[in-house]
């Protein structure tokens, strides 16, 4: 896959969508129906770009609509000794790297990260699974590491790799984004949490915080940063780890 | 032998309405009619809209049964201050125990009715049943999305095609004559008593039947659409104020599922009263548009 959402998808999709229409689809073919998904995966995509078109921020709370026990999702804590080393020295031995189509890889401390300028928001997390909780989120804007790396013009993605792995099949977790959405103001790279440094149930030392899409794009515990210019060649190529196993849908701004 | 002939007549002829065979010149018997009752929008939504509600109903319920919990206000979590709850506990046993809960009062739906959701992969349940291991909730959610796009889209053009065409004053708006107490009590009794419409009453449709249609078209439907919507994380960026209308994301989420709940009652009616009011007979009507009158005095 190139591109989650391509023309090629549309088009396929709607000629999906005429073969089901003819009543020419084998009963056992059940690409047209993936297209079918493809093509309502576009339509969201393309009409929510036109609604963000002004660039709108989502609703910021204030400190006294804070979740007072804000839910711990997916892994509580990564397996194995190289994360339990990491916690135990509070993380100065961590380091996010920066790679992939950018002109200055970057290898950046935590110390580092949290001396670049900050953005701190009140916002609401929405689970896929139907709970909503509100915190405090503290960090440095993507668009400002991805800056300092410098993209390069080939650059579409950009891919979290994260250092937690999912029990299910035990592949390390990971997310994507594309620039769009990587650029937004809200988009931040978060060490902190409500005044706190982020515990680890929530990711730390780093985790993701994209307000324009749902919970699972949110990436705990990243470690690398890779900028790319397709998916296809991560994991099993449909942008994320949820996506892979689940078939969940990528652009999530549902 | 003329009379014997008329009978033989008579009867061929209904039969063959009734498989579909004779088009509108075909209701020469001084028994029935045919109408040319839905024009293809009519009908093309129809079906789009049978098909979206499906497959928004089923996906729904599955989603719904990922977080069985309602709340009011902004935000929700665990079941905690929740005003619907289905509560499940995985025991050290087969069965779990379920209980739903509504405001103060508490049901045990162990076996029954619930949802197991805290017990990790393989251990989630659809209602009753155990989820396949290869159930993709994701790809349930895809699903989801892909069915209101239909049903958004289908139920804009109906909207517009019914102001356009002036089906909507000429075949859904109560007359003054259908909103008279007595007719409207006249209807409820005739529907109590699961009596179908005959003759020139068969030709529009009965006030309770144009309340629920406009119920369903101009309330719930949009209603399911707009709530949905108001989850939408772009949207709280785009247009705050739709989540701010239903009073918050939790309440908003409630709304969706509770007008759910009305849309599934409605279409559990809707199918039964076909098959009140003749199933070869609507089922024709809403596929070719044709629909046979059933004459006066008819036994």
């Amino acid at each position: 896959m190139s591109e989650p959402i391509s023309r090629r998808a549309v088009l396929s999709g709607l000629a999906g969508a005429g073969a089901l229409l003819a009543g020419c689809s084998r009963v056992d073919d059940k690409i047209p129906f993936r297209q079918l998904l493809g093509l309502s995966d576009a339509f969201t995509l393309h009409a929510q770009r036109v609604l963000l078109a002004g660039r709108p921020l989502v609703r910021e709370y204030s400190l006294a609509q804070v979740t007072r026990k804000f839910p711990v999702n997916g892994t509580l804590m990564p397996p194995g000794d190289a994360y339990r080393r990491l916690l135990d020295g509070h993380f100065r031995d961590w380091q996010l790297k920066v790679h992939g189509l950018v002109s200055r890889p970057l290898s950046l401390s935590l110390a580092q990260l949290q001396d670049m300028p900050s953005r701190s928001q009140i916002t609401m997390h929405n689970c896929d699974e139907g709970w909503s909780a509100i915190a405090q989120w503290t960090g440095v804007p993507l668009g400002h590491v991805l800056s300092l790396a410098g993209l390069l013009p080939q650059s579409r993605f950009v891919v979290f790799h994260c250092l937690d792995k999912i029990s299910m099949d035990g592949n390390y977790y990971y997310e994507s984004l594309d620039l769009l959405d990587a650029m937004h103001p809200q988009t931040l790279l978060a060490y902190g949490m409500n005044g706190q440094p982020l515990p680890v149930g929530h990711g730390a030392p780093l985790r993701l915080r994209i307000e324009l899409q749902i919970g699972y794009k949110n990436a705990k515990f990243v470690d690398r940063i890779e900028v790319v210019d397709r998916l296809d060649s991560i994991g099993k190529g449909r942008g994320g780890w949820w996506e892979d196993f689940d078939r969940a849908v990528w652009y999530a701004g549902q | 032998m003329g009379d014997a002939f008329r009978e033989t007549y008579a009867r061929c002829t209904r039969a063959e309405l009734h498989l579909g065979l004779l088009g509108a010149q075909g209701s020469a018997t001084p028994m029935n009619r045919i109408d040319y009752r839905h024009p293809l929008p009519v009908r093309l939504w129809h079906w789009a809209s049978a098909t979206a509600v499906a497959g928004l109903l089923l996906t729904g319920l599955l989603i719904f049964d990922i977080h069985p919990h309602l709340y009011w206000g902004e935000t929700g979590l665990e079941g905690e201050g929740a005003f619907v709850s289905f509560s499940g506990r995985h025991l050290e046993r087969q069965v779990p125990s379920t209980e739903l809960r509504i405001g103060a009062s508490r049901w045990n739906t162990t076996g029954k009715l619930g949802s197991v959701i805290d017990d990790g992969f393989g251990g989630q349940y659809l209602l009753v049943a155990q989820a396949p291991e290869d159930w993709q909730f994701g790809a349930t959610r895809g699903w989801h999305f892909a069915c209101a796009w239909l049903l958004a889209l289908s139920l804009t053009s109906y909207a517009v095609y019914l102001l356009v065409s002036h089906r909507l004053h000429r075949t859904l708006l109560p007359t003054r004559n259908d909103l008279r107490l007595k007719g409207i009590a006249h209807e409820l009794w005739q529907h109590v008593r699961l009596r179908r419409q005959r003759g020139e009453a068969a030709r529009h449709y009965n006030v309770l039947q144009k309340i629920a249609y406009l119920v369903v078209i101009f309330i719930l439907l949009p209603g399911m659409v707009s709530s949905g919507l108001a989850m939408s994380n772009t949207m709280s960026a785009a247009w705050p104020g739709l989540s701010a209308l239903f009073g918050g994301h939790q309440s908003a989420r409630s709304v969706h599922f509770i007008t759910a709940l009305l849309l599934a009652a409605f279409v559990i009616v809707h199918v039964f009263q076909v098959f009140v009011a003749g199933f070869t007979n609507l089922m024709r009507s809403m596929i070719t548009g044709r629909f046979a009158v059933d004459s006066d005095g008819e036994p």
